[in-house]
């Protein structure tokens, strides 16, 4: 098996992304690995990209605060591409990812697995292991 | 002579504030009557296409999915794509034209087809909506026609890479397919290296571009790298993915085409046509409606002959390194592919 150096999250700004990076930064503090939160910028997010990538790493900041994680484990990686193709070359240059962690539920996720889930598609296609971490549920 | 396929009523495709909207067509139609075509002008009617036309590339529980999608009123389908009630009619009939308006060429045997309806298609898979699009419907067009002994070249000029019909014809030895497109962009697929199935190697030819490349460079991509290739393919038809949204004033991506670009193109592509009545465009992307009237109007005027004068072709932009480097790997990724496709056929 090798070495857990690099986790790349699916990150989209969403509850359920926020849910699985927490779940990767407990897990790259006691591998001591590198986390990557990847951001796939739709057709329509390439106009307002900027922005995005700011809202964005607002929200990196916060969970790293909440986290218990160094800051410099952890970095942001945005590239244009539908979210399933971006998260499929995370095992390329320059993440070189060894673990793929997604939500079970996306921003994308709006009509659910009857028209495309980003997760299943990844758990067809990934090269490399996939975690998928539940949706946060109300404990009532 | 041109043969016009689009939709009498597409209002019921609409999410407010998408850019992907009715508007278009109507810019598409002027950009059109400014060409003043009178009797060369025939307006082919409607047609839907029928789940058997569909079928042949996409699935059957996909169709289904989108159809009980749409019959309960549709939504989002992911961040950039939605669908409404009214979408799965709208699209059949747009995933339609194609079939209608190569039926119009053949039985004219001459003049060029354009197939102005909507939603696009180029990123539709076999099994999934994205990008704007529900049914691919070029793809649609040219799986008819292959089913009938054809060979189809499709090119593809939007600004964005047509993954979906890149997937639907991966591995088919009777479709190629060529893109020009701005890398990286969505739909982040669409690199030199991509190069066709075991049955259909080199039949895809990716041709990406950096930002602010300018219609010097697509052409030169296109006739230094592509050309070569369609000449040895030999298509019957040519079937165009004609987005505009590679133009400078398109908001969704950026490079530097201007309407002056879209004419030259179509000369490029033009060319590649085996003969009158076998060259036909659907439209794509183009979301800047004054540069999609222009760039509609500057396309056609070169194919039909008239007088429309566009804007100048634009040179100078980033790229032309990239020719080089796209072609060596290309081969590279070609000559790699076929090895392991011959390592991999059963020795005797």
């Amino acid at each position: 098996m090798t070495a857990l150096r690099t986790i790349a999250v699916g990150f989209d700004g969403s509850p359920d992304a926020d849910t699985a990076a927490r779940w990767a930064f407990e897990l790259a503090v006691q591998v001591d690995a590198e986390v990557i939160l990847v951001h796939a910028v739709g057709l329509i997010e390439h106009t307002k990209r900027q922005s995005v990538v700011a809202v964005l790493e607002d929200s990196v900041r916060t969970l790293i605060d909440e986290g218990g994680i160094e800051p410099p484990r952890v970095r942001l990686h945005v590239a244009d591409g539908d979210a399933c193709s971006v998260l499929l070359r995370a095992t390329d240059a320059p993440i070189n990812a060894d673990l793929l962690v997604v939500g079970s539920r996306g921003q994308g996720a709006h009509a659910g697995m009857l028209l495309g889930s980003t997760s299943l598609e990844l758990a067809e296609h990934s090269t490399i292991p996939l975690v998928i971490v539940p949706a946060t549920r109300d404990p009532e | 002579m041109l043969f016009l396929n689009g939709p009498t009523d597409d209002s019921g495709h609409e999410e407010p504030g998408h850019p992907e909207r009715p508007d278009r067509i109507t810019a598409v139609k002027a950009g059109v009557d400014d060409l003043h075509l009178g009797s060369d002008l025939v307006i082919v009617p409607q047609y839907s296409a029928t789940r058997a036309q569909l079928s042949r590339v996409h699935e059957g529980t996909y169709l289904d999915q989108l159809g009980v999608f749409c019959y309960e009123g549709g939504g989002d389908i992911d961040e950039d794509t939605y669908a409404t009630y009214d979408s799965w009619s709208i699209a059949q009939y747009a995933a339609g034209g194609g079939l209608a308006v190569i039926d119009a060429l053949r039985r004219y045997n001459d003049g060029v087809g354009f197939i102005a309806a909507r939603p696009p298609g180029h990123h539709a898979l076999r099994d999934r909506a994205m990008g704007f699009c529900l049914l691919n419907n070029v793809a649609v067009a040219a799986a008819s026609l292959t089913s009938e002994g054809e060979r189809v070249l499709i090119v593809d000029w939007d600004v964005h890479h047509g993954n979906g019909t890149q997937a639907i014809f991966w591995n088919d030895p009777n479709v190629l397919y060529v893109s020009t497109h701005e890398w990286p962009l969505f739909p982040g697929s669409g690199i030199a290296q991509e190069v066709g199935g075991t049955n259909a190697l080199g039949l895809t030819v990716n041709l990406p571009l950096p930002p602010g490349a300018t219609g010097d460079i697509v052409r030169r991509a296109l006739d230094e790298v592509a050309a070569p290739v369609i000449d040895a393919f030999e298509p019957t038809w040519v079937l165009v993915s004609a987005g505009f949204d590679a133009h400078r004033a398109d908001p969704m991506a950026d490079l530097a085409l201007s309407s002056g670009d879209f004419a030259a193109l179509a000369r490029t592509v033009a060319g590649f046509a085996p003969g009158p009545g076998r060259l036909a465009l659907f439209l794509e992307g183009g979301y800047d409606l004054g540069a999609l009237r222009s760039s509609v109007a500057a396309t056609l005027s070169t194919l039909l002959g008239s007088s429309y004068q566009p804007k100048s072709a634009t040179t100078g932009g980033p790229g032309g390194d990239m020719v080089n480097r796209m072609r060596d790997e290309r081969l590279v990724a070609l000559r790699q592919a076929q090895e392991v496709a011959s390592s991999e056929e059963p020795s005797r």
